[in-house]
């Protein structure tokens, strides 16, 4: 729920202390870039502050870069932009150099290509997923939730799936291009391509043009393994199709809020995934259907169909596809939470979609449609709407979808024993502030069933399962779990069967706690901590976890930044070699 | 909130006559991924003059001649981003000409002439579903 603000885009302009000339000249891939080699990018100049411009020199390790294409810049300025470019292995250097009536500026930039050792045994497909706003402390919530303590003496009973039989593990850092903090557009970026991205960018740099669609690009992973072997993509999430996790993976755009656009770029971008499945109609109707998002006529669910897709609405239909290209929608918007689609089936939350695949379901079938490629396949499953419910303070719902994703990747392990050749990936784009920070006594009200130390006793979730053996939030001793960064808002330590946002606009900017919150008995009101402006929580910059399974998985160990998490995928598909 | 009362009484003789009371629970039929289908209450009632109850989006600006009605208070601007996620069962209020409202965070009662179908402000860019044509604003 990242409102999507679109802040100008500018290049990094920096003039050189010293030089003649006072223009300044800015390029992108920046400085530092890391690629693996043969991965492609576009380049672009961005020069302004110019005197009757005399030359632009543009050389790559030395040798003038030909083919750029020239526009009118800024301020009399000059762009010049070079789309498909990539490297070999090792260090280069990008030089420009300007010259005019005041005289000579120049600027340069190091890329690096990676092209690491071969790997003997390297994964042939990739399933990748994504938990939206899952921190560590959001996996240590839901593992204390689901597997419980042994009450005789203390022990825990165990381990989520996605802890155990690890072949490797590490703790993930982030940031983003232009800020410390994160979203989930840059950061899947991130994990796609292997560059810093701006916050609500997709696999873009940043340009000086309005425009968001037109920024230089970089190739993502999904689209290399398209291009370079024809191997088969596969986007899942719960969320709403278009949104930024499930977009990094297969458009460009600097703005993510594009939704159109990025749909579009599904069916006709390079990646051109073969498995779709997720929530968010919305921006494949057309604008002439009520409930469409669309601008235009397109009509994605009859066009995908022309274009050899089998397209399925719900569970039913999902479970007896059996084509090699898939298309699902299961909602007009987001799919609401597990446990609004296996607990509390309230006709509020669920409207008219009572059938709605589980997390699960949706992976099982999106693999079993991909392995029929002979060229392996990379397939991103999202656990979309941990984050959703996280902003909004509904700590349940959003920590009960880690445990739906546990099943899947549960599956997914399975999978990769029996077919070695699978590398299995589960980590999260960013965290939230959210903390187990004391039990709670349900008999109880408010604070007074807050307990803590010794008095905390061990949580009872474990002592009744759902028929997917998902224990109930609505237990006798339970876990307080709250948000370090918040608005205003009523504390009732879970939420019910209903939805509810925790604040509600005060009409002058601000927002206020949700009336209908603070009436539950016992309801908390808290002093926030946010921006008046914030209504609901924000990602945090705590560090989240990475799971590896399967063939590769060696290569994901200690402190990674994210970036570093392309560069090990890169490493055990062996993927730099054709680029070499 | 102090006396933000803002009743428009009654601007035309024949508007302020009968109405028909409608609930949000009324306004759509079957939702699909194909899109939303309209109640056939709500088929039947367009153009007539109706009653409905809810609660003020976050609005623009401080003074309103339009405003988002819901079901629920909501901390969301419909017009602020194009990347809210809308429930699809949202009215959208038009002032008479001349006429502004201060923002509320309280329930509503809105009268006037319904209209449905699918229509795009060229101003703001919002695609409404529902609209009502107000004469009358009143708070609860």
């Amino acid at each position: 729920m990242n409102k999507g603000i679109h802040r100008k885009p500018t290049l990094l302009m920096i003039a050189l202390a010293g030089a003649a000339s006072a223009a300044t000249v800015g390029v992108q891939p920046y400085d530092g870039a890391r690629f693996v080699a043969g991965q492609q990018f576009d380049l672009r100049v961005e020069v302004s502050g110019l005197k009757n411009v005399k030359s632009t020199v543009v050389t790559l390790d030395g040798k003038p870069v030909t083919g750029l294409a020239v526009t009118p810049g800024r301020d009399g300025g000059q762009n010049h932009m070079l789309r498909g470019l990539s490297l070999t292995r090792g260090q280069h250097t990008l030089a420009v150099t300007v010259t005019d009536d005041a005289g000579t500026t120049t600027r340069s930039a190091t890329w690096t290509a990676e092209a690491p050792t071969y790997t003997a045994r390297p994964a042939k497909n990739v399933i990748l997923f994504i938990a939206d706003g899952m921190g560590w402390n959001t996996v240590n919530a839901a593992r204390i939730i689901a597997r419980g303590y042994n009450a005789q003496n203390g022990n825990p009973n165990g381990l989520l799936s996605m802890e155990t039989g690890l072949g490797g593990m590490a703790t993930v850092t982030t940031s983003s291009y232009d800020s410390f903090l994160a979203d989930s557009a840059n950061t899947a970026s991130s994990i796609a391509t292997g560059q810093k991205v701006l916050v609500n960018a997709l696999n873009v740099y940043p340009d000086n043009t309005d425009d968001a669609l037109d920024n230089p690009r970089v190739e993502t992973i999904t689209e290399m393994l398209r291009r370079l072997r024809g191997a088969g993509v596969g986007l899942v999430s719960t969320a709403f199709g278009v949104d930024a996790t499930p977009a990094a993976f297969a458009a460009h755009t600097r703005r993510r809020g594009d939704y159109q656009a990025i749909a579009d770029q599904y069916f006709q971008g390079p990646a051109k995934p073969d498995v779709m499945l997720f929530g968010g109609s919305r921006d494949f109707i057309p604008s002439t259907a009520p409930g469409s998002r669309r601008r235009d006529d397109r009509n994605w669910i009859d066009e995908s169909q022309k274009l050899g897709f089998q397209f399925v609405s719900n569970r039913t239909e999902l479970l007896n596809a059996g084509g090699t290209k898939l298309f699902g929608l299961f909602n007009i918007d987001n799919v609401p939470s597990y446990l609004d689609r296996a607990q509390y089936r309230t006709k509020d939350m669920l409207g008219d979609f009572t059938d709605m695949p589980y997390l699960w379901d949706m992976t099982q079938k999106a693999v079993q449609t991909l392995e029929k490629n002979p060229n392996g396949f990379f397939l991103m499953v999202e656990a979309g709407m941990v984050d959703k419910y996280e902003h909004p303070l509904d700590w349940q719902r959003g920590v009960w979808d880690v445990l739906e994703l546990d099943r899947a990747v549960d599956w997914a392990k399975q999978y990769a024993r029996q077919h070695p050749d699978t590398l299995v990936l589960v980590t999260a784009d960013h965290a939230h502030s959210i903390s187990a920070y004391a039990g709670y006594d349900s008999s109880k009200q408010g604070r007074e069933g807050v307990t803590t130390y010794e008095k905390g006793s061990f949580p009872t979730y474990t002592s009744k399962l759902d028929a997917n053996g998902i224990p109930f939030p609505q237990t006798a001793r339970g876990v307080a779990v709250g948000f370090a960064g918040t608005p205003d808002y009523c504390e009732t330590y879970g939420s019910g069967p209903v939805f509810l946002d925790p604040t509600v606009s005060d009409g002058k900017g601000g927002f206020v706690p949700n009336p209908k919150i603070c009436e539950t008995p016992g309801a908390v009101r808290r002093v926030g901590n946010l921006g008046p402006a914030d209504a609901q929580g924000v990602h945090s910059a705590d560090p989240m976890p990475l799971f590896a399974f399967g063939a590769g998985a060696q290569n994901f160990t200690g402190m990674m930044d994210q970036t570093d998490i392309f560069f090990a995928i890169a490493r055990s598909m062996n993927l730099a070699r054709a680029g070499r | 909130m102090k006396n933000v009362l803002f009743a428009l009484l009654a601007l035309l003789a024949t508007s302020a006559g009968a109405q028909t009371t409608l609930k949000f629970s009324d306004l759509l039929g079957r939702t699909t991924v194909r899109g939303v289908e309209f109640s056939d209450t709500v088929k039947k009632l367009n153009g007539r003059r109706v009653e409905l109850r809810g609660f003020m989006a976050p609005p623009l600006k401080p003074k309103l001649d339009f405003f988002v009605l819901t079901k629920q208070p909501m901390a969301t601007c419909p017009f602020c981003t194009t990347a809210a996620d809308w429930p699809p069962d949202i009215v959208l209020v038009i002032m008479p000409p001349g006429r502004e409202l201060d923002p509320s965070t309280r329930l509503l009662s809105v009268t006037g002439r319904l209209e449905i179908g699918v229509k795009r402000d060229d101003e703001t860019g919002f695609v409404s579903l529902i609209r009502i044509y107000a004469d009358r604003v009143t708070e609860q």
